[in-house]
């Protein structure tokens, strides 16, 4: 009997030394990918009685897209400013004296429903020494016109499911592409949404600074925003996946599409973005081959996600 | 947690049992048989100490696909493991590894099995829905009160091509209301060498086992038993695949009540409610040659019950079996990137599958006169499926529903004639079987056979098959002769096609599969078997059998074995034996090319061995010495993974004694 109960107690620790634990998937995406699902304040400033209040996802403006929910309060009345035709504008001003903006929305409208005026901006890089961001925004109220502006900060945006790129297409006109969705893409398809923004290059010479006419973007529409996902990654060897639909415009205004990711890690959204009539105005075919060792090739056009 | 509760009540029950150890039977419990299965001793007649592998090959409609030296995968009359029942005294088992590294023969030890019974086609089913039959493996069981209440074996010996050294021990005592046994084996083997004497690297292994049971006597005519299996295997190497196994691990326990009836129609019920966990760890940071590394862990877990009733009347006997289990397969991918500081890519390839089968089984028989005799069985189950991260399974099937329950009827009859010396048999049968978690769920499992990833499909049919079997035979006191064919028309055969949209993920693949269904797929086997008593002690012994799977478009089925022989001499004298066998296989006529098969060429096999029975002091003992691959040919046959050469010429001596 005691030989058994040697062996039962040398099973034991067999048994009981260490294995490899299984994952804990939801825990595996949730770690790497900060989702923002709160609007909160990012910025308020007053002018005079009013109150502007401006909110953004998680309170902060990040680089890229940003959805932006404004109110103006008679902070004497409070009562929310609804029939004004608000103005928005950010400008980007570097150390040099040159100033530019972003893709953004001028004229915010007004959602009667939430209460609140709706916009965005696309900002197209954080603020840094060199490079400062300020808003300004115009509203009337009592027949009164406004115009205020504050600086902000612009942080860098750190779930890689939003990134964007800013880049000159083959008409010589300024395109950015920014990623609006999804926030927390999964393994399966995903809706995938990102908007498409054009530089109007301006045909009259500045007025008075801030001219909106000097700063004027517009979304692009009818284009097509193809797409070929792929990990880049030299060991996973230019991987990709089926089922994926290219990018069209919706009633939003953005572009929907699906991506659908195979696996969590590094992937490259290959685009090729074509106009109206389908001509190329940006974007390579990337290799289909298996690669393994090898850096996947990216197209011309390209963001990168990372989940 | 769970295993450190089951080792207590163990060593719980190892002092609770021990205490009740009086006198007082009538019956031999284990003497009550309904039905006498003939029972085999695990050994071959070439080899007394074999592995599981090496004697499960010795039958006639099992082949086996290899991946190295270690953990084969069984083929049952031609047919990939998914399509027969693999059980361990009717207990299911699953193994953890997505690409079969570890089939359910892989954690036993020859040492603690008693025999193992093959049934082929719907003649399996008792044990649950197949198609091509049953597998079960017989753990040793010894019967109370025995004349002699101790035995024990001792075994050991050495190989010398891949210098296998092995010791194999099991002992039992035999009480009249108490029996306990027990086994503990460990190999260890290096690389083994071809025929041209090359080293086969990565084709070491090493493997511990061990079990224990205790058996108690509540009544004269009822008993109690728990068993446990522990099995590790650590550094097994897989010549033909990428990676290798860093650790196996395996927990098999059971526990089972059998109670027996001196009159009445049931004469036996015997209930077993068992656990199993087994974990399977790949490593592949041993292939420097990889510029990737991967991890990719599996656990599979299973919990059952089996109750199987014997009834007998007169000419009439039945086995009726109730079959349910729950398991669970789970197995990971993590991919390295080249920075080890960047973020790591994860994906399931078994994403938390749950597989719950229940079903019940009857085989009947009838002897309508002392010469023929009647077969009728068929069983019903449910088989449900549930991928838990089924997000995985909608890449590639958007929509693919997370739950799928299915019904799996089975039917079989035969006949038996007994004429003189002659007897016939005509059978037939119709069953369905589910697809496997790696038929329906898994995802870019890569097989580096045809070196493309495979995708599962959760909307899978059911496979249906359908067929006839028959056999004839002529026995004498000198001659034997036995001829078995079987006929299979499988609808909806599931295999890999070639997937268009898919791009590969595995760092060797070429490409993505999908398992599909063919509209059907046949397959027949034949073996024709003769022995013959030359002299009273020198026997002549030949086998033939050939099998041909075809796919609905008259193409080859992968993994068909050629025409193939075997033929020994056995010769006795007094206490010495030899024995010597040719075996081989033609060429490979019919292969695939588009599931990885290239041209097998043939190739013939002679092995020799030699025995001798003595005893020391009451201990007898058997001292053998042979030799496998006598010529040194450089062979693979055309189950050979990545056609990876067999062992060349191998020296094994052994040595038993049982006391």
């Amino acid at each position: 009997m005691k030989s058994f109960k040697f062996l039962v107690i040398a099973l034991f620790c067999v048994i009981t030394s260490c294995t490899i634990d299984k994952t804990d998937y939801q825990a595996e995406t949730g770690s790497e990918v900060p989702d923002y699902y709160e609007f909160k304040e990012a910025v308020s400033f007053t002018s005079g009685t009013y109150k502007i209040s401006i909110e953004a996802l998680n309170g902060t403006f990040f680089k890229g897209y940003n959805e932006l929910h404004l109110k103006i309060t008679n902070t004497q009345t409070n009562q929310d400013v609804s029939s004004s035709e608000v103005t928005f504008l950010p400008i980007l001003s570097s150390t040099d004296g040159n100033k530019t903006s972003c893709p953004h929305d001028y004229n915010l409208q007004y959602d009667a429903a939430n209460k609140y005026f709706v916009g965005y901006a696309v900002f197209t890089s954080e603020s840094a020494a060199a490079n400062s961001w300020k808003l300004y925004v115009g509203f009337t109220a009592d027949n009164q016109k406004y115009d205020i502006s504050k600086d902000i900060l612009v942080e860098k945006q750190s779930n890689k499911n939003l990134n964007m790129t800013a880049f000159t297409g083959k008409d010589d006109q300024q395109y950015v592409i920014a990623l609006v969705s999804p926030q927390k893409p999964t393994v399966s398809e995903n809706k995938l949404t990102a908007g498409i923004y054009k530089y109007n290059t301006p045909t009259a010479p500045a007025g008075t600074f801030p001219d909106p006419s000097q700063y004027s973007y517009s979304e692009v529409s009818g284009y097509t925003l193809k797409l070929d996902p792929r990990m880049p990654e030299p060991s996973m060897g230019n991987h990709s996946s089926p089922n994926n639909q290219d990018l069209t415009q919706q009633n939003d205004g953005l572009y929907h599409g699906v991506v659908n990711y195979t696996m969590t890690g590094n992937w490259t959204l290959n685009l090729i973005m074509m106009n109206q009539n389908g001509l190329i105005i940006k974007g390579t075919v990337v290799p289909t081959d298996f690669t393994p060792g090898v850096e996947g090739v990216k197209s011309e056009l390209y963001i990168d996600t990372l989940f | 947690m769970k295993y450190i509760i089951i080792l207590l009540f163990l060593g719980m029950s190892v002092t609770a049992q021990n205490t009740h150890a009086h006198h007082d039977s009538i019956k031999n419990l284990e003497e009550v048989q309904v039905k006498n299965a003939a029972k085999k001793k695990i050994e071959t007649e070439m080899k007394m100490a074999v592995s599981v592998d090496e004697f499960l090959s010795s039958s006639d409609n099992i082949s086996f696909i290899k991946r190295g030296a270690y953990a084969w995968e069984p083929l049952l009359n031609n047919m990939s493991s998914e399509r027969s029942t693999l059980t361990i005294d009717g207990m299911h088992i699953f193994g953890a590894c997505t690409d079969k590294m570890d089939p359910v023969t892989s954690y036993v030890e020859s040492n603690n099995l008693s025999t193992i019974d093959i049934k082929s086609g719907q003649q399996g089913s008792l044990h649950g829905a197949t198609v091509a039959g049953s597998i079960d493996l017989k753990r040793k069981s010894t019967p109370f009160g025995l004349e002699k209440k101790w035995n024990g074996a001792y075994q050991s010996g050495f190989e010398f091509n891949n210098k296998q050294f092995f010791n194999l021990g099991n002992v039992a005592y035999s009480g009249e209301k108490f029996v306990a046994e027990g086994s503990i084996s460990y190999r260890k083997a290096d690389d083994y060498y071809d025929g041209n004497n090359n080293e086969v690297k990565h084709s070491q292994y090493k493997k511990f086992n061990t079990s224990l049971g205790f058996a108690y006597k509540t009544t004269d005519l009822s008993s109690v038993r728990v068993d446990a299996i522990f099995d590790m295997a650590k550094d097994v190497g897989y010549p033909a695949l990428p990676m290798d196994l860093s650790l196996s691990r395996a927990l098999i326990t059971s526990a089972s009540y059998k109670q027996l009836f001196e009159e009445g129609v049931v004469k036996v019920v015997d209930t077993k409610v068992y656990f199993n966990a087994i974990e399977h760890y790949m490593d592949d940071t041993t292939r420097p040659e990889n510029l990737v590394h991967m991890d990719m862990p599996g656990w599979s877990t299973t919990y059952g019950l089996v109750s199987k009733a014997n009834l007998k009347k007169n000419r009439y006997s039945s086995e009726i079996q109730l079959n349910a289990y729950d398991n669970l397969s789970i197995a990971e991918m993590r991919m390295y990137p080249q920075d080890r500081s960047k973020r790591t890519m994860f994906a399931y390839s078994w994403p938390w599958v749950t597989t719950r089968y229940g079903g019940l089984s009857m085989n009947n028989s009838w002897d309508l006169s002392e010469k023929s005799q009647i077969n009728l069985g068929g069983s019903l189950g449910v088989n449900y499926n549930y991928s838990k991260y089924v997000e995985f399974n909608w890449i590639f099937h958007p929509g693919a529903p997370q739950e799928k329950t299915r019904f799996l009827p089975s039917l079989h009859a035969g006949y038996n004639l007994d004429i003189d010396h002659f007897n016939f048999s005509v059978g037939t049968g119709y069953g369905h079987r589910a697809p496997s978690v790696s038929e329906g769920y898994g995802y870019y499992i890569y097989n580096s056979f045809d070196r493309y990833d495979y995708i599962g499909n959760p909307d899978l049919k059911n496979e249906i098959s359908y067929e006839g079997n028959a056999s004839a035979g002529f026995k004498n006191e000198k001659l034997s002769i036995q001829g078995k064919i079987n006929y299979f028309y499988i609808e909806n055969y599931i295999i890999g096609r070639v997937l268009s949209m898919g791009s590969p993920m595995n760092y060797q693949s070429v490409g993505v599969k999908g398992y599909t269904s063919l509209d059907y797929a046949t397959l027949l086997n034949m073996s024709m078997n003769v022995s013959y008593d030359i002299l009273p002690h020198l026997h002549w012994k030949g086998v033939l059998t050939y099998a041909r799977g075809m796919d609905d478009q008259g193409g080859n089925l992968p993994f068909i074995r050629p025409l193939s022989y075997q033929t020994s001499l056995h010769f006795m004298h007094k206490n010495f034996g030899i024995q010597t066998s040719v075996n081989g296989d033609f060429q490979q006529i019919n292969y695939s090319p588009e599931y990885g098969e290239d041209l097998t060429s043939a190739y013939t096999i002679w092995n020799i061995s030699a025995d001798y029975n003595f005893k020391i002091n009451k201990v007898r003992t058997v001292v053998q010495v042979g030799a496998e691959n006598l010529l040194n040919e450089y062979y693979s046959t055309y189950a050979d993974w990545g056609n990876i050469p067999r062992m060349g010429r191998n020296i094994f001596t052994s040595l038993k004694f049982n006391f």
